[in-house]
């Protein structure tokens, strides 16, 4: 293999694809977009029952539950004031409860009073059923009734408390973005080397002292390069680089490799344009499933754990979400490197075939 | 005019169509805009609040939570198991009720129940689900609260959500890109590149030319809208109605889509064209938006006609039959845009045989 006619067969292919305008634009929108969506996502997630009541007199018994994290208390002077708040939106609240002005002596002395419940129609079936519950259990404390179990006050916690520090979706979209950048790396370097073993320019190329070897170690070379450059620029654009940078990196390179591999298999089979955006997203669709996978809570099935592109969202995953280090991501990465080195090996076995049959 | 040619305009138009940025555009910019929507003003990717019960009994406690409204609760059987399902965040919080708890709490007893929370669930899903466990708990202890709690709805009671009132824009964004922008993109293209001039030499007629690429427009509209209400689950048991109006809207569209492809003498003009009557197009949508603004003046758009129906039977339950003056109208302004399709194709066709 000579390295100054791979360097010259990669310039070729860098221009033919700047040439291609076709995947220069979704290049650029790539670069530009996923950055787009990333900021005009929420950065928090908010994770507090706002309600407004009337009537402190219940204060004292609201202090228990107000002390609870996820449940804030605002106090209005009058049911008009709560209301337009609600309809108005204003201080985010989700409901008003009002209190009668005896609630509390009649819920002592076990007469019954009425609590309105005030809510929009926005309001899910659930925030409406556990506030009337809070005033059943208000007026319970306020009887003396104590509660014949304490669930909320002992609640076992598993794994790490990140009440208060709750992945946004937008971190959570991370993987989904820097793995969908590599896809259209991956369906790029498929179309230009569909054209080439199409147009057989390939053929031309093998004429000269150039050899396969050479052809097969610049394709791996501009497939691997374009997607880890363009991955790079997106993750660093939508600050995925805050945190473990080296392992990230380490990862996008494999990830690259990964989508190279692939890419130069549905390239090899592609007869045209439409053939190779078939074979491509045949192969994209359970690529993407565990970065689609990260988006929902709950562990991840063992199928999806078996995929080839799970230790690279696992890895970006754990990374920046949760702040892992080299030792907790292990796993993943020697996953992602396995399954880089098959992928790989089988681009440059099949393309390797179909262009000595040329 | 041959249906076969017409079919091959139309085959060639969608080997070729997947290289246009404008094809991608009609086919990724609903789903774009149906994640960006559903993601900011929804609920993408929150389940309702999760709990996971082991009942070493029979207790009522777990008959009644799985009666309540917006909670999801599963019964498991094993204790570790919904420990680490738990831990796991596949439910928010777990709740343990030993054998024999009904008869304790009867019999006034404290009981110590232990309930298990994920450390990744929110801390409102964690109060709701801990209020409403601890309500049931109560239930079956038989204490009755001296209390009567009266739901007020306050604001207007037929409200609709942000993301629902937008499902219009969504539609009107999937049925006009593919409707409008590739059949007159793609005949403006034709034409800058003179392969129209190339095509009308063969048997091919401008009639057959047109239908293609109108046959196109309408296929990829109707499909997209599809997927866009699939997404936004959004059919509400009336899935063949919403059909109907997107075939019409799609017809509408694509007719309009021909008249500014044949008007355009350049990609420029075309498009400076669309912006400059996009108002026309988009403004149904502003007045679903904006429930204040007068409502009858959206009557004045013709897209009013495939746009609202779809909204009414998707948000406010209306039924097929409730919307026949709108499949009415539909026809006409298709059928009214048809001559304006004729005379500009002849227009065309006498302007490439000058050019010839």
């Amino acid at each position: 293999m000579s390295t100054s006619i791979v360097a010259t067969i990669v310039r070729k292919d860098l221009r033919e694809l700047r040439a291609d305008r076709f995947f220069l634009l979704l290049t650029v929108l790539s670069v530009v977009f996923y950055p787009l969506i990333f900021w005009v996502l929420p950065s928090t997630v908010d994770e507090t029952l706002r309600v407004g009541v009337v009537q402190r007199d219940v204060g004292p018994l609201l202090e228990g539950v107000e002390d609870t994290d996820g449940f804030a208390v605002t106090e209005f002077a009058d049911e008009a004031a709560l209301a337009d708040a609600l309809v108005s939106g204003q201080g985010d609240l989700v409901a008003g409860l009002v209190f009668p002005d005896d609630f509390l002596s009649a819920a002592a002395s076990q007469q019954p009073s009425q609590v309105s419940l005030l809510v929009t129609a926005a309001v899910p079936p659930e925030v409406e059923s556990a506030l009337s519950t809070l005033v059943s259990e208000l007026a319970l404390v306020a009887l003396g009734e104590p509660a014949p179990t304490e669930l909320l006050a002992d609640p076992v916690v598993l794994g790490e408390d990140r009440v208060g520090d709750q992945v946004a979706l937008r971190e959570q979209l991370r993987p989904l973005m820097a793995f969908f950048v590599l896809m259209t790396e991956m369906f790029a370097l498929a179309t230009l080397v569909a054209a080439e073993v199409q147009s057989r320019t390939v053929t031309a190329v093998l004429v000269t002292p150039a050899t396969r070897t050479d052809f097969l170690a610049a394709k791996g070379l501009v497939g691997t390069g374009l997607a880890f450059l363009e991955a790079s620029v997106v993750m660093a654009l939508i600050g995925g680089f805050a945190v473990g940078a080296p392992i990230l990196a380490l990862a996008l390179l494999l990830g690259a490799a990964l989508v190279t591999g692939i890419g130069m298999v549905a390239g090899a089979f592609g007869r045209d344009f439409m053939t190779v955006l078939f074979i491509s997203i045949l192969m994209m669709v359970p690529l993407m499933v565990p970065a689609f996978a990260a988006l929902f809570p709950g562990t991840t099935a063992s199928w999806v754990q078996a995929l080839p592109s799970y230790g690279f969202v696992q890895t970006v995953v754990e990374v920046s979400t949760q702040g892992a280090g080299w030792a907790e991501v292990a796993p993943d990465l020697l996953m992602l490197l396995g399954w880089t080195v098959v992928a790989f090996a089988a681009g440059v076995v099949v393309l390797g075939r179909r262009v000595a049959t040329l | 005019m041959s249906l076969t040619r017409a079919g091959d305009v139309l085959l060639k138009d969608l080997r070729l169509g997947p290289r246009s940025p404008i094809f991608l555009w009609a086919l990724a910019l609903p789903l774009v805009f149906t994640f960006l929507i559903s993601a900011v003003f929804g609920d993408l990717f929150a389940p309702p609040a999760r709990l996971a019960v082991v009942d070493e009994g029979s207790s009522a406690i777990t008959e009644a939570l799985e009666d309540d409204a917006g909670i999801d609760v599963t019964v498991l059987t094993d204790t570790e198991e919904m420990r680490a399902a738990v831990q796991g965040h596949d439910y928010d919080a777990g709740l343990l009720l030993p054998a024999g708890v009904d008869e304790a709490l009867q019999s006034g007893e404290r009981v110590p129940l232990q309930f298990y929370v994920s450390g990744a669930s929110l801390a409102s899903t964690r109060l709701v689900l801990g209020v409403t466990t601890l309500a049931e708990v109560r239930q079956v202890a038989g204490q009755v609260p001296p209390v009567e709690v009266q739901v007020v709805t306050v604001g207007d009671e037929d409200w609709v959500p942000v993301e629902d009132r937008l499902l219009p824009l969504i539609v009107m964004y999937a049925v006009v890109i593919a409707g409008v922008f590739l059949p007159a993109s793609s005949l403006v293209e034709e034409r800058e590149k003179r392969t129209l001039d190339a095509v009308l030499i063969t048997p091919v007629r401008m009639s057959e030319v047109l239908l293609g690429k109108a046959a196109l427009g309408v296929v990829l509209a109707v499909l997209m809208g599809w997927v866009t209400l699939a997404i936004n689950r959004a059919f509400a048991g009336q899935a063949l109605g919403m059909t109907v109006f997107l075939l019409l809207g799609g017809i509408m569209m694509a007719e309009l889509g021909l008249v500014l492809g044949c008007w355009a003498k350049d990609a420029n003009t075309l498009f400076t064209a669309i912006k400059g009557g996009a108002l026309l197009i988009i403004a149904p949508v502003l007045f679903t938006l904006f429930p204040g603004l007068p409502q009858g003046v959206a009557r004045v758009f013709p897209t009013y006609y495939f746009l609202q129906p779809i909204y009414e039977m998707a948000v406010t339950g209306s039924g097929f039959g409730d919307h026949l003056v709108e499949v009415v109208v539909c026809l006409a302004i298709c059928l009214a845009l048809l001559p304006a399709v004729v005379a500009m194709g002849k227009r065309l066709e006498r302007r490439s045989a000058l050019a010839l």
